[in-house]
């Protein structure tokens, strides 16, 4: 109650009134009520209503973040962010090298950035990503669904098609297998039709479309509660051209960054997005670097970087704050994206795609 | 697509007038400012300016759609999502064709038959949807003055004779392809722009740009400083304008470009055969292992334009008569090599000799290795370049050429491509 009058968020000029009318502290405010507000400050007695209600809508908030109630509260222990980490789930990407040094999988309330070539397997990646969160838990998947924001227009459906073909077959195969009830009862509803429904599929043509799409996303995933993944493929496409002033464009990629990690944080959710290459040109040889430049790279908390070597797809994590950087090479069949086979064996690659390390907490086993 | 005003997004008029007086016309400014900066220029509070951006966002953002109901889209006309090529194993490795509604790019060294294969897709687009065209017009922007009527005619007569059976028919086919001469950047970019209105008159199927790389290498030498940037917004402006027509009007474009040489040490050197003018292609890992100077041909116009097509073929030169048509970049086919000849109905695959890529490797579509046709090159370059024909007409001994850790792909991938075939060959 003893906040301080200029930090409420009352329009400017309405605040630099009451600063100049000698106003200091909230409570004040609430004390005079509407009328006596009015009076002093020349504004209508609507007005006047309209910022008290505002002062008090903000000393509510405030009072339940001091008290700390459980559902406001931002703070908590280590204990309980490792419980928390540890029951969440991981987005499996069906290449078990892959989630390997990932730790599981894409992790849920980050931002995961994959940067590569032209032709590399981004978009791949991503598509596999989307069907991936939707795999119901009994399977060891999140049974989300997923947001697939698309600025490059490489999203097509055939491709997906296929994709969560794949996927359900495998699930299948594992129902089979293990004849289960819950299993052929999730078998029910995670069908190619379901899958493709629950992908939300948004084609934003310019930055500006992609700043208003992520402006309303908050309110499309408190909607859509069940979103668990939130795909950008192609953030550098947008403002890598036609921005001759570089400094608006580094700060709406900041507030895309912020506006992102409270995304993930709130509804609990991935964000994925897909980087560029570009060409930086040093003194005597030039390199690919990730677009976008250098303050970019510490928007995204965990940076995977695809390259190729020779014939072979590598995955490199690049940036990341509990696994260790490693390299490990893949593939993209018609099923998607799989681990690199060894070249003798003829089995069909989904027989081996899961880890058979994985953490004891996911009911498959292989 | 002019920035949408304020106006229209339903705001109301004080407010609006209030933001001209701080230049604030268009979503796009309001968009660009901070949330203080709007509370600001606003006078509003922060909840009201949070409102108000979720109203003008509303008015800016795309309309949602699920894959299913794309799916559904799809199913419902199935033609409408690939333009067949009329070449089967091609169609049957893309899914259908050249795909609708995203950018398709044919490279090539010259002479290998890019023209030929835009005539072709001409003639296709123009067919009755029963015969797997798109039964539309053709928007052809030419560059090089490479059209030609009268090999457009032959091959609609040779590929297609049971349809083209009468003079009549061939004509309305040609009557329905829109050529169009544009020698300069500035003209093409502008033609584009009018593209949108002329699509919906004149009922377009196909939009072709032949070539996009001849315009901007003549136009911009990267060895200047501004021209970089220049000539990279030139092309990432015509690319998203395309896409936005491609996307629109549910439409395949076709564009092709060139070839340029890169050395894996380091920058690209002027060596190409059409202009001056080159690029910079990198080498991503180009460690210290090659020392030796060793150059490979690959796709022009950089990294960047290499983002922004969604598909990439790649024809390339073989034994000739035979060359090779590459799949280098798509997202829904894997890596795959056609051999084909150009013949009097267009192009021909050679049925036996497919290979399509059983192991699911690939290459990087923008260093992929491109081989140019050995005897074309050699009395044109100079220097050290004829390495590179001589290289290609080395028999083939396994790569222990110190390329760079790069993707010096170059012998080695002709190596992995043309064994099973010169076993089937000889």
């Amino acid at each position: 109650m003893q906040r301080d009058v200029g930090s409420l968020p009352l329009a400017p000029a309405l605040r630099a009134r009451l600063v100049a009318a000698g106003f200091q502290t909230a409570q004040e405010l609430l004390d005079t009520g509407p009328c006596g507000l009015s009076k002093e400050i020349g504004i209508s007695k609507e007005e006047a209503l309209e910022a008290l209600q505002v002062v008090r809508q903000e000393c509510h908030s405030d009072a339940t973040q001091t008290a700390g109630a459980p559902g406001t509260s931002r703070k908590c222990t280590a204990l309980e962010l490792l419980e928390q980490e540890q029951a969440q789930g991981f987005i499996i990407t069906f290449c078990s090298a892959l989630d390997n040094i990932l730790g599981g999988g894409v992790q849920l309330t980050k931002i995961t950035e994959i940067c590569g070539e032209p032709g590399v397997g981004k978009t791949q990646l991503c598509m596999q990503l989307a069907v991936d969160v939707q795999i119901p838990e009994c399977f060891g998947g999140l049974a989300g669904e997923a947001v697939f924001i698309d600025t490059e227009g490489s999203f097509m459906v055939d491709r997906v098609v296929d994709v969560a073909t794949a996927c359900v077959q495998h699930c299948q195969l594992i129902a089979e297998a293990h004849q289960e009830e819950d299993h052929l009862k999730a078998l029910e509803t995670f069908s190619l039709e379901s899958i493709l429904s629950h992908i939300y599929y948004f084609r934003c043509r310019d930055y500006i479309e992609l700043l208003a799409q992520v402006y309303l996303l908050p309110d499309f995933l408190s909607e859509h509660s069940k979103v668990r993944l939130v795909v950008i493929d192609g953030i550098a496409f947008p403002f890598r051209h036609d921005f001759e002033d570089l400094s608006l464009r580094t700060r709406l990629l900041n507030g895309l960054a912020q506006q992102l990690i409270i995304i993930a944080n709130d509804h609990k959710a991935a964000v994925v997005l897909t980087n560029q290459m570009t060409t930086r040109i040093g003194q005597s040889q030039s390199t690919l670097v990730p677009a976008l430049g250098e303050s970019w790279g510490h928007a995204a908390t965990v940076r995977l970087i695809f390259h190729w070597d020779n014939n072979q797809r590598l995955a490199t994590l690049y940036k990341s704050p509990s696994q260790k950087e490693s390299t490990i090479p893949y593939h993209i069949t018609p099923h998607g994206f799989r681990d690199v086979q060894p070249p003798a064996v003829t089995q069909n690659p989904e027989g081996t795609e899961l880890n058979p390390r994985k953490r004891p907490r996911r009911e498959e086993e292989k | 697509m002019a920035p949408k005003k304020l106006r229209r997004a339903r705001l109301s008029q004080e407010l609006c007038e209030r933001l001209s007086r701080y230049q604030i016309t268009t979503c796009q400014d309001f968009l660009c400012l901070s949330l203080l900066d709007l509370m600001k220029v606003t006078g509003q509070s922060y909840r009201n300016v949070q409102k108000l951006l979720c109203k003008v966002s509303l008015a800016c953002a795309p309309k949602m759609q699920t894959a299913y109901e794309m799916k559904v889209r799809r199913a419902v006309n199935p033609s409408s999502a690939f333009l067949s090529t009329s070449l089967h194993g091609l169609d049957k490795v893309l899914h259908g064709g050249v795909p609708c509604g995203s950018l398709t790019e044919i490279t090539s060294p010259p002479g290998c038959g890019k023209t030929q294969f835009c005539i072709m897709m001409s003639v296709l687009a123009t067919l009755p949807v029963s015969m797997g065209g798109l039964d539309g017009a053709v928007i052809y922007i030419d560059t090089e003055s490479a059209f030609s009527a009268e090999r457009l005619v032959e091959i609609a007569g040779n590929r297609f004779p049971a349809y083209f059976d009468s003079d009549e028919k061939l004509f309305s086919m040609t009557r329905s392809i829109y050529l169009y001469r544009e020698l300069t950047c500035g003209s093409v970019l502008k033609r584009i722009k009018s593209l949108e209105e002329e699509i919906i008159s004149k009922k377009v199927k196909l939009i072709i740009i032949d070539s996009v790389a001849s315009v901007v290498r003549k136009e911009f030498d990267t060895k200047l400083q501004g021209n970089l940037t220049e000539r990279s917004n030139f092309l990432a402006r015509g690319a998203s304008l395309l896409k936005y027509l491609a996307e629109e009007f549910s439409i395949p474009v076709i564009l092709t470009n060139q070839i340029t040489t890169w050395l894996s040490n380091g920058l690209a050197i002027q060596a190409d055969l059409v202009s001056p003018a080159d690029d910079l292609c990198l080498s991503e890992g180009a460690s210290g292992g090659g020392k030796r100077e060793s150059g490979s041909v690959t796709a022009a116009l950089g990294n960047t334009w290499s983002h922004s097509v969604n598909t990439r073929l790649i024809l390339q030169y073989h034994d000739l008569p035979t060359r090779q048509i590459l799949v280098a970049k798509s997202p829904v086919a894997p890596f795959s090599a056609f051999f084909y000849t150009v013949e009097k109905s267009g192009f021909v695959l050679q049925d036996g000799k497919d290979q399509t890529n059983l192991t699911w490797e690939g290459t990087n579509p923008a260093l992929q290795n491109i081989k140019p046709a050995t005897l074309h090159l050699e009395g044109k370059l100079s220097s050290e370049l004829t390495l590179i024909s001589e290289r290609e007409k080395k028999p083939r001994a396994p790569a222990i050429r110190s390329f760079s850790g790069g993707n010096s792909l170059g012998c080695f991938l002709s190596d992995h491509w043309d064994l099973p075939a010169r076993a089937g060959q000889k």
